[in-house]
């Protein structure tokens, strides 16, 4: 289980100081341009001259690259030699051995889906590095997101370390009354249920309190509420964002194009 | 109008509370669960329980937000596939609306529907985001399939059939146990305590 529950790292940067949502407009539009956009190499282009630097800029260069790798590089290996040898239409063959042959398509093909989910998970991982996911959150519901969905998702993130803490309890609780968790398929089914349990059920009865914590606060009352917390945007960011926007919508635009030609 | 009251009524404080703990539920015994070894994932068994006592539109944002925090917190991976998350919500909770989540027989029915639903949405995405091929093991399937001349699109989905019921059908019978551990006036306090009692 992960030490820290989120990937944000808290430092002083012009990236860490930017507006959640511009963050998150960059993170869409670079997705949008390496599924849309032209070119077998466009992906990586983005990936070294945009999500690199600013991740450089963003002090945050080496726990990037190390969390991507960590994330992406079972997934590429795996992508790479599957696609290779049994991509269909593969048919100039690189080599073969035995039954098998590897394809210049199937290698061509698994360049291309791999280098988009690199763009499209490093660009996320750019966004929640620098970013809290609480200060996203109440940047959106400031902008007009229910409130009742940034509660959601706030209290998830206190939620699930204080269950997590829980479950490593009731493990330690029960393997020391003699409950086995290793072994083989059976033993381990069984020792589900001893775990799951208790950990359900004593997170369950929780529920009913809170709810009526939070209804005599008066949450759901539909009045506007203010924030505690003040969340700095210019005037420049809005129109990155709004530059942004019309980028995407090219990139799709350029590909209806294609697609009817 | 009356679809947008009926939603409404659905998303009572009891649920906006029940959601965080459902999605808590859904991470941290998917966690034990990969711990532990067991060839199943059942990372949607909160995602079942909304679904069953708040209704499809709870627990299809169960399920969504599920992924979205699992994206958040584990491995941005997650993302692109909250789509089967929302559907497992949805398909489970009109499930339950008709009836079928009261005996642990019918709730088989509904694993095996939430299954179908499941399978068939993560196809598309299996196909057109990852040339359909994950990092999991089930992709060794798939790549027999292919390999014995069938289409992209008919080996990943006979993939998905093959590999989806087990773990909705166990996932489904485990959100109903856990409902039948709770006691009726704290079910009652939930918009549709109709769904699972006789």
């Amino acid at each position: 289980m992960p030490d820290r529950l989120s990937f944000f790292i808290p430092r002083e940067s012009r990236v860490h100081s930017l507006n959640p949502l511009t963050k998150l407009a960059l993170a869409f539009s670079l997705i949008i341009l390496a599924f849309f956009g032209p070119g077998l190499f466009l992906p990586v282009a983005l990936y070294f001259f945009v999500l690199v630097p600013l991740s450089l800029l963003g002090k945050v260069g080496k726990e990037f690259l190390q969390t991507s790798f960590r994330l992406l590089l079972p997934l590429f290996a795996f992508l790479f030699v599957m696609q290779s040898l049994f991509y269909p239409g593969g048919e100039t063959v690189i080599f073969s051995f035995w039954i098998f042959s590897a394809t210049s398509e199937g290698v061509v093909f698994a360049f291309r889906t791999a280098t988009r989910i690199l763009v499209m998970v490093s660009s996320f991982l750019l966004l929640l590095l620098t970013t809290h996911p609480s200060t996203l959150m109440n940047d959106l519901s400031r902008r007009g997101v229910p409130a009742s969905l940034s509660y959601i998702i706030t209290s998830t993130l206190q939620i699930i370390p204080q269950m997590q803490a829980r479950a490593v309890t009731i493990q330690d609780a029960q393997r020391s009354r003699g409950l086995d968790t290793g072994g083989n398929l059976i033993n381990r089914i069984r020792s589900l249920l001893p775990l799951v349990g208790p950990l359900v059920f004593s997170s369950l009865v929780d529920v009913e309190e809170r709810a009526i914590a939070i209804e005599a606060r008066a949450f759901t009352l539909p009045v506007k509420k203010t924030s505690l917390i003040d969340i700095p945007d210019s005037r420049g960011e809005a129109v990155l964002r709004w530059v942004m926007a019309a980028l995407s919508l090219m990139t799709i635009g350029y590909r209806i194009w294609l697609s009817l030609n | 109008m009356k679809l947008i009251n009926s939603i409404k009524r659905d998303f009572n404080t009891m649920t906006l509370v029940m959601i965080p703990v459902a999605i808590a539920i859904n991470v941290v015994i998917g966690q034990i669960v990969a711990l532990l070894k067991l060839p199943v994932y059942l990372d949607s068994i909160g995602t079942v329980l909304v679904a069953a006592i708040c209704g499809p539109w709870a627990g299809a944002l169960t399920g969504t937000l599920s992924n979205i925090i699992w994206g958040l917190l584990v491995d941005p991976n997650a993302l692109p596939w909250f789509p089967v998350a929302l559907f497992i919500g949805f398909v489970a909770g009109w499930c339950a609306v008709a009836g079928l989540f009261r005996t642990w027989w019918k709730v088989i029915i509904t694993g095996i529907l939430v299954a179908l639903a499941a399978a068939t949405v993560s196809t598309p995405i299996q196909v057109y985001l990852y040339g359909g091929i994950t990092a999991s093991g089930s992709s060794f399937i798939t790549a027999f399939l292919l390999q014995t001349g069938r289409d992209l699109i008919t080996a990943v989905l006979s993939t998905n059939f093959l590999v989806e019921p087990i773990d909705k059908i166990a996932t489904c019978l485990l959100a109903f146990a856990i409902i039948k551990g709770l006691s009726t006036r704290y079910l009652a306090r939930f918009p549709r305590p109709e769904n699972i009692t006789m």
